[in-house]
């Protein structure tokens, strides 16, 4: 049973349920929706005639009677997804005060494949329903006193921390601060941190440490940095490159797209070195050589223009640099990508051809897969030139370029005169000649594996943490010495760890549930090809405990701060309110009915806007853009499309570390605050039968050719080792894998939240790719049993 | 050989299973049943073949409520019950004496036990928690104020349908018409022929039932 919870109900009456009574207020609904939400309609029976009763659009605002409504005492709440942070829509069943179901929202942006259809849940986000209740949530705030973590109450703590950040900035400099928030759900700690405390350090996490390089490609090429995602459902071919779509997404649109796109006889591409889900359903599955997707890609292109299959009018017209790409493609042959790639010659010239004729309806999906290994932002670079030769960009079907809602910025909206306290300031990694050695500096102001270094030179003396771990993201032994060196460390976490066992301040937040949130993280890529749209929930009930959410942590620090009159607002719902200046619509109608849909925007956005790059085209070569021509330069590489073999920069399996070691990721967790959860490594462990063990930490999935010799069978215990470092976690021998290639979940072990397993970045010393700065978490390793049979 | 028209029964489309599980964390949090108690809902994902000819099918399965009932008809207590208004099979966990007979009878592996060694299963979501469809009025459609079953409801995919036969019947396609039809799964269940080819896929879409289910099981 969930532990019942006092807090009162934020009912979002019968009225927010479906979407058949905004017929009036919202202008997405349809015949056909109305029969979708009729379900749910049906399911509340007489309760949506009294809320008819009570006005059609307008919350009643009132608590319901249970003695007068018909359903007894069943609620509905909304929530947008936060455990992967892609805001599927959720709806929650409510009795007496605790949620006890939850679902997805039919037609949401995220969470369905669009009009006229259902919403539904994934595992994480169904597991948020455990999350609200989970009794091993840090529940009240901790300071350090003489050295221990002791609980204490919200004023104490606020006073600690605003009188350890005047005596930081006394002592070290504000400068010193960094700002590492990851998934807050406001951008306030931007404000906060940058403009108010006076901090340039800030690190993120597309950028710094999820798929560094093909986000640098995607920005200085003009595609973007969200450059994932095709228009799946016009798509005619899809290449899943590197890219798991059915079980690693960007919200569940991405797999039910690419179903409707299989429906209507599209191909799909899969370039994985393992077989997975995608695979399963994919046309062709090419199990690439690890890190040689750069070859393969530009023997594609080599193809293409053979055969002269590219897009002559948008290379012309649209394109800058097509005489670096023609040269870097001349001789990369199909034949000369198949000894590097593996992948038969006459299968690449298919892949190739069958691309370049579906397009501009073809399109290229590529994330981490491509995103985190040293040589990738070159590799990615290859990519998406195809993408400017066969002319997809912003075409149906094609790569898509989304559109945000036109959000506010909320100090504006109450014409508050912001300081910016860190004006004149540059981030360390550019100020100090110890860093020169870093070519990414060029192109951003931090690296996530430098950091400790930074730490050990003084140039970065504290830290701020919002729900992010940076001990799961690379070089996790050295970070685990900079939290120790480091003078001040500032968390909000749900979870303990050996992040928050390590700070000096942990605030308890309020999960997503708990809170009122206005989904301002990149609310673009979704089910609606051609809308603009907007997604927000208001709080099911009160945070568990005495946690609170972040957003009124910091205004409560702010105003403790002397920074008062900066910030005018008490709680998250009216900076959203602010956020939504610019919109039709209050936060309180968004919320009541989860998401709506704004105005349209067409394709060939670039005829009207350019790319917004420095040649305003899109980019096969990178030699007008100053920061990478820089690196370039001291990298000795070209700024054009290039091959790159793998241990340019990244580590080569060798006799004493012969495997590869890459990590991945399963649909049941995302990053390291899922892994607690019963429900999902129950699952987990299921789907790989070994749910009677006892274990429940991350497995290492190898060849049966590579188990053998080292005698290791499946639920043995078995030891990771590299030059950096080693860790213990149970084998999974499996044929989906590529002999000589093994890889194990992310977000598990020392340093993660749910610490039963093997942290992978245990293995990891500082590789990086020095163009981009991601760190590299392709490794070369040794496994050899340990444990025997857990 | 098949069940009546208004009787209701599972649909499932290998092609649409991403294998994500989300039916059986649905199930568990719609049933207030513990994660690591046994599945009413499971996935099992059945492959062959060495790298790179390797190959895999997820399979959910449950109760598939099926128009013969073996459990029913080996049950000594009479404890479980094929409902003539809907066809779902209930259990009455007062009388079910967890004898285990419908385990060995149920070509789905449906039936689970708990920690006082007594049955349950999927009810179709006609009520709530172990033993929970027993006694309820006749099932309504969703469409009649009844609840979309839970696996059905959050299925990533839109893979798994349930419903009364002469409704699901409408939305399979033909060749899965044509299978059921001919007794494929001995009526028990509609399955999508699988689109993939290799040796597991043959024995799927042969609708093999021995095969389906060991190699779910």
């Amino acid at each position: 049973m969930h532990p019942s919870c006092n807090g009162e109900v934020n009912s979002i009456t019968e009225c927010g349920r479906g979407q058949r009574e905004y017929r009036g207020c919202q202008p997405m609904s349809s015949d056909s929706s109305l029969e979708l939400s009729r379900r749910r309609l049906l399911q509340t029976g007489a309760a949506v005639t009294a809320a008819a009763a009570i006005g059609g659009c307008l919350s009643s605002g009132e608590e319901p009677d249970p003695a007068t409504t018909p359903t007894g005492d069943e609620e509905y709440a909304y929530g947008n997804c936060w455990m992967c942070h892609h805001a599927c829509g959720q709806e929650l069943t409510v009795r007496e005060g605790t949620a006890v179901d939850i679902t997805g929202v039919d037609e949401h942006p995220r969470g369905s494949a669009g009009p006229d259809t259902p919403g539904t849940l994934c595992p994480k986000g169904q597991a948020e329903l455990e999350k609200l209740y989970d009794p091993d949530r840090i529940t009240e705030p901790h300071i350090r006193k003489d050295g221990e973590l002791e609980a204490v109450d919200w004023d104490e703590a606020i006073e600690y921390t605003a009188q350890r950040l005047h005596e930081f900035d006394d002592e070290h400099g504000a400068e010193k601060m960094l700002d590492a928030t990851s998934w807050s759900t406001t951008n306030f700690h931007g404000f906060f941190w940058g403009n108010l405390y006076g901090t340039p350090e800030r690190i993120g996490r597309g950028r710094h440490v999820c798929f560094g390089g093909p986000h640098l490609s995607g920005d200085l090429m003009g595609l973007g940095s969200n450059m994932r995602f095709v228009d799946y459902q016009h798509s005619e071919y899809i290449i899943a490159w590197g890219r798991n779509i059915f079980e690693s997404f960007a919200g569940q649109w991405e797999p039910k797209g690419v179903l409707e796109a299989l429906d209507n006889g599209a191909t799909l591409v899969v370039v994985d070195p393992q077989h997975t889900p995608t695979a399963q359903k994919a046309d062709y599955w090419l199990p690439i050589e690890p890190r040689t997707d750069g070859a393969l890609a530009l023997a594609m292109g080599h193809v293409i223009l053979e055969e002269g299959l590219y897009d002559q009018t948008f290379v012309e017209e649209e394109t800058y640099g097509f005489e670096a790409y023609e040269e870097a493609v001349a001789d990369k042959t199909p034949e000369w990508a198949e000894d590097i790639t593996g992948i038969d010659a006459d299968v690449i010239r298919e892949v190739a051809i069958g691309f370049a004729e579906a397009a501009p309806a073809a399109g290229i999906a590529l994330w981490t897969g491509v995103g985190q290994y040293g040589e990738a932002q070159k590799a990615s670079q290859n990519v998406f030139a195809l993408n400017g030769l066969v002319g997809n960009i912003d075409r149906p079907g094609g790569f898509r370029m989304w559109q945000a809602p036109p959000l506010a910025n909320p100090f504006q909206v109450r014409d508050i005169d912001l300081p910016n306290n860190a004006e004149g300031a540059t981030p360390a990694l550019r100020t100090y000649d110890e860093y020169e050695t870093y070519p990414f500096r060029h192109t951003t102001g931090i690296g996530h594996t430098v950091v400790p270094e930074m730490v050990d030179n003084g140039h970065l003396m504290g830290m701020f943490c919002h729900y992010d771990n940076p001990l799961t993201d690379g070089s996790t032994q050295a970070w685990l010495e900079a939290l120790e060196t480091m003078d001040l460390v500032i968390t909000i976490d749900a979870y303990w760890n050996e992040l928050t066992r390590n700070a000096d301040v942990v605030f308890p937040e309020a999960i997503q549930l708990e809170k009122d949130t206005l989904i301002n993280y990149a609310p673009t890529w979704s089910a609606y090809h051609d809308r603009r749209w907007i997604s927000g929930s208001k709080a099911v009930h009160e945070p568990l405990g005495e946690a609170r959410p972040g957003f009124e942590i910091l205004v409560d620090l702010a105003e403790e701060m002397g920074w008062g009159e900066f910030v005018p607002w008490e709680t998250e719902a009216e900076y959203n309110e602010d956020m939504l200046a610019n919109i039709d619509y209050t936060f309180e109608e968004v919320a009541e009915q989860n998401f709506v849909l704004l105005e349209e925007f067409g394709y060939e956005q670039w005829k009207e806007n350019g790319f917004p790059t420095a040649t305003g085209k899109f980019q096969f070569d990178l030699d007008q853009e100053e920061g990478y021509v820089q690196s370039a330069m001291e990298l000795g590489i070209e700024t054009g499309p290039q091959w790159l073999p793998p241990g340019t920069w990244g580590e080569e399996p060798d006799d004493e570390y012969p495997l590869h070691f890459y990590d991945t990721r399963s649909v049941f967790f995302s990053f390291g605050a899922d892994q607690p959860l019963a429900q999902l490594h129950e699952q987990y462990a299921r789907k790989h039968n070994l749910e009677n063990e006892e274990y429940r930490g991350n497995y290492l999935v190898l060849n049966p050719r590579d188990a053998e010799p080292r005698g290791i069978e499946t639920g043995d215990m078995i030891t990771v080792e590299s030059p950096a470092g080693s860790g213990e976690l149970m084998a999974y021998v499996s044929e989906r894998t590529r002999p000589g290639f093994t890889t194990a979940e992310f977000g598990f072990g020392t340093g993660n939240s749910h610490e039963e397993g093997m942290n992978t970045m245990l293995v990891h010393d500082d590789q990086h790719d020095p163009v981009s700065s991601q760190p590299d978490r392709h490794l070369a390793v040794e496994v050899s049993a340990t444990g025997g049979d857990n | 050989m098949s069940a009546d028209d208004d009787h209701w029964m599972f649909y499932f489309d290998p092609n649409r299973c991403i294998g994500c599980h989300a039916c059986s964390v649905s199930c568990k949090q719609r049933h207030n049943r513990d994660a690591d108690a046994d599945d009413w809902r499971t996935v099992s994902h059945v492959s062959s073949g060495e790298y790179p000819d390797f190959r895999e099918v997820p399979i959910s399965m449950s109760c598939m409520h099926c128009h013969d009932a073996p459990c029913e008809q080996v049950c000594p207590p009479d404890a479980i019950i094929k409902r003539e208004e809907d066809g779902i099979v209930t259990v009455d966990r007062d009388r079910c004496i967890g004898c285990h007979y419908c385990a060995w009878a149920c070509p789905f592996g449906a039936p689970t036990y708990d920690e006082e060694g007594l049955m349950s299963k999927c009810n179709l979501c006609l009520g709530e928690g172990p033993g929970g469809g027993h006694g309820q009025p006749e099932r309504q459609t969703p469409e009649e104020g009844g609840a979309v079953p839970a696996c059905v409801d959050d299925c990533v995919g839109g893979a798994i349908k349930a419903g009364p036969k002469s409704e699901i019947m409408q939305e399979v396609s033909e060749e899965a018409a044509e299978r059921f039809e001919q007794g494929a799964y001995e009526g028990r269940v509609i399955v999508e022929p699988l689109k993939e080819d290799g040796e597991m896929a043959d024995s799927i879409r042969n609708g093999d039932e021995l095969n389906i289910v060991d190699m779910a099981r």
